[in-house]
């Protein structure tokens, strides 16, 4: 297939000028005339292209630079440097026409009317964005079949708990049939459940509508749940951009093993576990020098041991630990999203 | 067809704030109580207002020529003139709240006017006591005036009081919009708001530097003092009643374009 990306970022760059304001009305009089600015580079040089029907996860620590690449998007920002083109056009020169064909979810940001009850805001939105009456109704039957939510459309969204309107808001931003839908920490805050029904509805709508997603989180359920391919940015930059199984090949070489040295509740304390943990993981570096990545730490009753086979084999250490303690119970398992991800904001992938 | 296309593109936004009205209205009302509680404040308020303008009436039976049913009359009209801006534009007032907590983006993403679409979100109920006591003292001013009714006479009063209407609106658009470049807007905009307490004198009153800024630099006197003239001074009626309801929609378009400005350059907050 030879398709046209729906989103391209060319050498993006988005600085901020942020005044140093000064105190009280003679301050904000002198400070509408002075220059006294400090400059925030929050991206540098970014480049990425997105394809129809993609779910991406745009990733990144607190401050990396997410929430403004979505802004540049969408066209509230206007890019310091460089290219992007959304749907074929310039999104900061071309806002409303932009508008028309991406939905927007900034989390905990509602945008539906607060007073309303839900389904006189999709109401207004059918009009805003002259939504055909057919594409309208069928929408509305998917989303009851998707998450039956007609109970909650009479409710008001200033009575709705975060979780519901969170749900309402990711329903509002794909109601006019959007081919690109950016949400901003959509899970942020809500319960397991809402969680898992929230990426079931992306999932789906994604699927039904092939709607693009550009999906920023900080739960790597959300990744697992829901995407292929993630851009990790930090400080500003693109430090990964592929696929998320290419991502822990990389890591492939990495287990955990988790070891149990007591059932006795008594003896796991924290403190304890932290204990032994510490002292396991000094033993095994001075047994094992050239294992640079080895890493030992307490998990509730379990002692986790991180291991990169091409350096040592999981055996070895085993043996090692089995001669001076006592191991009662034993785990292998394969490196979670969640660890590669922190690997990767630790610094742990060139 | 260019015309075909703006009429359009009119009867979308009437539309769509008929609708956004009718549904405020219909949540409002299941909260009966804060409909006749703001009513009656403003009402009140007005009363209070309405009392110390009678009570220097007693002593003084006119000031520089102007009697009391005349000045009544400024009263009134003003009261109807600034109903617009209660009624309407009442979202200005909490746009700072919005820019300065970053909430303000939750309007960026409609394909629809910004200016319009933030506007369009709030429709303050107090106006209507307001109007209603405006239009109370301006039917007993012209009355006692013993002012003539025909229909010419209220198409010209209709287009009077829409000009003037647009004055204060521009003023708090503009005032409400400094917060997009300053933090303590705040201060502008009551500083701004209470001036419209002059637009019921006539101007006359008031010495010639004071006559030059509120003609000039905050534009109060239009909304009552020069439109009243037509109808209170008819054989002596100065150039800038007549230019007022150019004036007034030439002012409100810099007053959007003002703030569309900074709404387009609002870079929003770091989370
Ligand atoms: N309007 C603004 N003015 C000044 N600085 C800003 C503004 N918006 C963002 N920044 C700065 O730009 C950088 C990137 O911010 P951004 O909100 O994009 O981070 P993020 O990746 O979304 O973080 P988080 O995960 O915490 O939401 C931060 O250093 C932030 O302080
Ligand atoms: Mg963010």
């Amino acid at each position: 297939m030879n398709m046209e990306p729906i989103i391209q970022i060319k050498n993006v760059s988005k600085e901020f000028k942020v005044l140093n304001r000064r105190e009280g009305l003679m301050g904000s009089i002198k400070d509408l005339f002075s220059r006294n600015y400090k400059i925030i580079n929050a991206i540098s040089n970014i480049t990425m292209d997105i394809m129809p029907g993609e779910i991406v996860g745009y990733l990144g620590p607190n401050g990396a630079g997410k929430s403004t690449t979505i802004k540049m998007m969408t066209g509230v920002l206007k890019p310091t440097s460089g290219e992007i083109l959304v749907n074929g056009r310039v999104p900061y020169e071309n806002r409303t026409k932009n508008a028309q064909n991406i939905g927007v979810v900034f989390g905990q940001r509602t945008q539906l009317w607060w007073a309303l009850p839900v389904i006189e805001s999709f109401k207004i939105l059918k009009e805003i964005y002259r939504i055909d009456d057919k594409v309208y109704n069928d929408n509305l039957e998917l989303y009851n079949n998707l998450v039956g939510v007609k109970e909650l459309y009479s409710k008001p969204v200033r009575q709705m708990s975060l979780g519901q309107r969170t749900l309402c808001d990711i329903l509002a931003a794909f109601l006019h049939n959007p081919s690109v839908v950016f949400l901003d920490e959509p899970t942020i805050g809500l319960d397991v459940t809402m969680k898992s029904k929230i990426r079931e509805l992306i999932t789906e709508l994604n699927r039904v509508k092939n709607t693009t997603v550009i999906l920023t989180t900080h739960d790597m359920g959300d990744v697992d749940a829901l995407c292929k391919r993630i851009i990790i940015i930090d400080k500003g930059t693109r430090i990964y951009d592929n696929s998320i199984e290419n991502l822990k090949d990389y890591f492939g070489a990495y287990r955990t093993l988790k070891l149990m040295f007591s059932k006795n509740p008594e003896d796991n304390t924290e403190e304890n576990l932290n204990k032994i943990a510490a002292e396991i993981q000094t033993s095994l570096h001075k047994e094992f020098p050239s294992a640079e990545n080895i890493a030992v730490c307490s998990n509730e009753e379990w002692i986790d041991i991180f291991i990169n086979e091409d350096e040592i084999k999981m055996m070895e250490i085993m043996n090692f630990i089995q001669n001076t303690r006592n191991i009662v119970d034993v785990k292998i398992t394969e490196i979670s999203t969640e660890s590669v991800i922190k690997k990767i904001y630790e610094g742990g992938v060139k | 067809m260019k015309i075909k296309k703006k009429t359009n593109t009119l009867r979308y936004y009437a539309h769509i704030y008929r609708m956004i009205l009718a549904q405020d209205l219909k949540s409002k009302m299941n909260y009966r109580a804060d409909f006749i509680i703001s009513n009656v404040g403003i009402i009140a308020t007005n009363v209070s207002g309405f009392i110390a303008f009678w009570i220097m009436f007693q002593n003084f039976p006119s000031i520089l020529n102007w009697t009391y049913y005349e000045m009544m009359f400024l009263y009134g009209f003003s009261l109807i003139a600034l109903t617009p801006v209660q009624l309407f534009f009442d979202n200005n007032w909490n746009l700072r709240f919005q820019v300065y907590s970053g909430d303000f983006i939750r309007y960026c993403f409609r394909p629809i006017n910004l200016f319009f679409y933030y506007i369009s979100e709030v429709f303050d109920i107090k106006g209507i006591g307001q109007f209603a006591f405006g239009a109370g003292t301006l039917i007993y001013a012209w009355k006692n005036l013993g002012l003539s009714v025909t229909p010419l006479i209220i198409l010209k009063l209709i287009i009077a009081l829409f000009s003037a209407s647009l004055f204060m609106i521009a003023i708090m658009n503009i005032a409400a919009a400094t917060c997009f470049w300053i933090t303590n807007s705040g201060i502008v905009m009551v500083f701004m708001f209470n001036f419209k307490d002059y637009a019921r004198y006539p101007i006359t009153i008031f010495n010639s530097i004071f006559r030059f800024i509120f003609t000039f630099i905050i534009p109060i006197a239009f909304i009552a003092y020069y439109p009243s003239l037509i109808f209170l001074r008819p054989d002596n009626v100065p150039l800038l009643t007549y230019l007022s309801p150019f004036i007034g929609i030439i002012f409100f378009y810099i007053s959007y374009k003002v703030w569309i400005t900074g709404a387009m350059q609002y870079s929003g907050t770091g989370s």
